[in-house]
């Protein structure tokens, strides 16, 4: 137990390292939402009437913040495919290692990261938006859920494709409907029946639920359901993680 | 000190190992002993097996039969173990190349839990030379300096067994002389058994105590190189002489000479080539041309059969060139 606390703050350390080296990324994180949000947020803000009762501005800010905690995550597990292409996954699977230790150190750093660029991203937005801190222990519990579970994946699928074309390709054809359907953009119950039922089998859909409610204090979906969905499917994402990285390394 | 006991096992001991991938079958049969303190080269051309039998003995692969240990652990079932023991160099680089280089060892010094971590990765740098680059990040170092960081790290957690797979393949020749230095640095000073794979002839004969030739996944010979090679049938020495008269009785008379071959002569008068096949070439050459002086010296050269000829003697097919330029 103590050995796998340790590699997760070895492999935490290192992903941190990282983070801190790579300004240009941060700039994007940065850019990205601040665009979204001052210009398709701001022009549709008094077109937009929403059921909830919040003003779109404040659902869309919120919503782009759960996009960036997803997709960030999504790239953190994408990350072990460079560390396979880089030849240092193999330095690490030598090491007399916990495999565990390493997933959730992963997906220890990216909280963090995470973490950090939604308080920034928060900070900037509330003067002119109604995001804030309406419940902080849910906004937080909906970031870090987020992250594991999309970490998680993330090394499970990295731990099955050989190469990095196949894992853009897929994130890239399973990512973009999983954000659309979410909620990020609108509400999930102005859908249809049909992309409603969808909405509700994808994860993230529960996440920015719940970041919004943490963020705005609305919500579609109970809160309490939405941490319990977050919870289970994190957990159980890890677990895929730990197997699928176990076999990769036991070849 | 380890235990009389633990120093009578052999650091590597393989039995009939063999992989296939597919239908390729990388090994076919390794039979291997290395024992404690050696420094054993495995030699072969490209696809001949080494990585695979380096992957196998470092717990990356598993068998697909035969068994193998490290100091007595068996590479599949006390792989924890093993991992502990054992430092890899891999062929290919495997450092990140966004850290720097202390970052890199300390975070190997982390992953391996090792104490005092600050005073082991300051020393390594300093072993290495690296302390003046210490603090770029990997991307910037050139290849040698990468190369040595790869060795230092591979060593920091004091490895009873130290793999090192091609260690100096792509490098210049001063960073190739460079890594050779600290290989045998190594050697010297830790007592640590090291086990390098290599294609190339000059680097297994320089480092290597002990030589075994790998060909399409079997052991074709062993030994030291010097005896692999004097095993040919000893040194060649060519005379070229003034006058050819009475030089086989002349010559074959030195101790050690095996016999004497006179080049046929060109028709006429002119210089004689001979050929004097002679166990301890250099030190039979004072005696020899002691032996020839009456005969008027115009020339001499001392050709020792070189791991080259061990090879093509043993497989049949020549050493292929690893690739072009």
């Amino acid at each position: 137990m103590t050995t796998l606390l340790t590699d997760a703050a070895t492999i935490f350390r290192r992903e941190m390292l990282r983070y801190r080296r790579d300004r240009a990324y941060w700039i994007g994180q940065l850019v990205f939402p601040l665009a979204v949000v001052l210009f398709l947020g701001l022009g549709l803000n008094d077109v937009v009437r929403l059921p909830t009762g919040a003003d779109y501005l404040g659902h869309l800010a919120s919503g782009v913040l759960a996009l960036l905690v997803g997709s960030g995550a999504v790239g953190a597990g994408f990350s072990l495919i460079q560390d396979r292409d880089s030849g240092f996954l193999r330095a690490l699977v030598v090491a007399p290692v916990s495999r565990t230790g390493l997933v959730l150190g992963k997906i220890a750093a990216r909280g963090v990261a995470s973490l950090g660029l939604v308080t920034v991203l928060l900070a900037i937005f509330a003067p002119f938006t109604s995001v804030g801190l309406a419940h902080p222990g849910a906004a937080l519990l909906a970031i870090l859920g987020v992250t594991a579970c999309f970490v998680a994946l993330g090394v499970a699928l990295a731990a099955r494709l050989r190469s990095l074309e196949a894992f853009r390709l897929l994130a890239a054809l399973a990512t973009v409907p999983l954000y659309l359907l979410s909620g990020i953009f609108y509400p999930v119950t102005t859908l249809p029946a049909a992309s409603r039922a969808l909405a509700h089998a994808n994860p993230l859909t529960y996440g920015v639920d719940l970041l919004r409610y943490g963020l705005l204090g609305v919500h579609e979906i109970p809160p309490l359901r939405s941490a319990l969905v977050l919870v289970g499917l994190a957990a159980l994402s890890v677990g895929v993680a730990v197997a699928a990285f176990e076999r990769e390394a036991g070849r | 000190m380890p235990p009389a006991a633990t120093t009578r096992v052999p650091a590597l001991e393989t039995c009939g190992l063999e992989k296939r991938y597919g239908s390729v079958h990388a090994l076919a049969g390794l039979d291997l002993r290395v024992s404690q303190g050696a420094c054993y080269g495995l030699l072969g051309p490209n696809g001949a097996g080494k990585t695979t039998t380096v992957s196998i003995l470092t717990s990356q692969t598993r068998p697909t039969a035969g068994g193998a240990h490290v100091l007595g652990r068996d590479v599949v079932a006390e792989r924890g173990a093993v991992r502990g023991l054992v430092g890899i160099v891999f062929q290919e680089p495997t450092l990140d190349r966004e850290l720097t280089g202390r970052e890199q060892l300390d975070l190997h010094a982390r992953l391996y839990h090792l104490p005092e971590r600050r005073r082991r990765v300051a020393e390594s740098l300093a072993w290495l030379g690296l302390e003046r680059d210490a603090d770029r990040p990997v991307r910037q170092l050139s290849g040698g300096l990468r190369r040595r960081l790869e060795i230092g790290r591979g060593l920091l957690h004091q490895p009873r067994v130290l793999f090192l797979d091609e260690p100096t393949v792509g490098l210049d020749v001063a960073a190739r002389l460079a890594v050779w230095d600290h290989l045998r640095r190594v050697h010297a000073e830790g007592g640590t058994t090291l086990f390098l794979t290599t294609h190339s002839m000059q680097e297994a004969d320089t480092l290597c105590g002990r030589i075994g030739i790998l060909d399409r996944g079997r052991l074709v010979t062993e030994g030291e190189p010097e005896a692999l090679k004097a095993a040919l049938g000893g040194d060649r020495v060519a005379l070229e002489l003034e006058r050819g008269e009475g030089v086989e009785a002349a010559l074959g008379a030195v101790p050690g000479v095996i016999r004497v071959v006179p080049e046929p002569a060109p028709a006429g008068r002119g210089p004689v080539r001979v050929a004097i096949v002679t166990r301890d070439g250099p030190q039979r050459l004072p005696a020899l041309l002691e032996a020839a002086r009456p005969l008027g010296i115009r020339a001499v050269e001392l050709r020792r059969p070189t791991l080259e000829h061990v090879f093509l003697h043993h497989t049949g097919h020549p050493f292929e060139p690893e690739q072009a330029p």
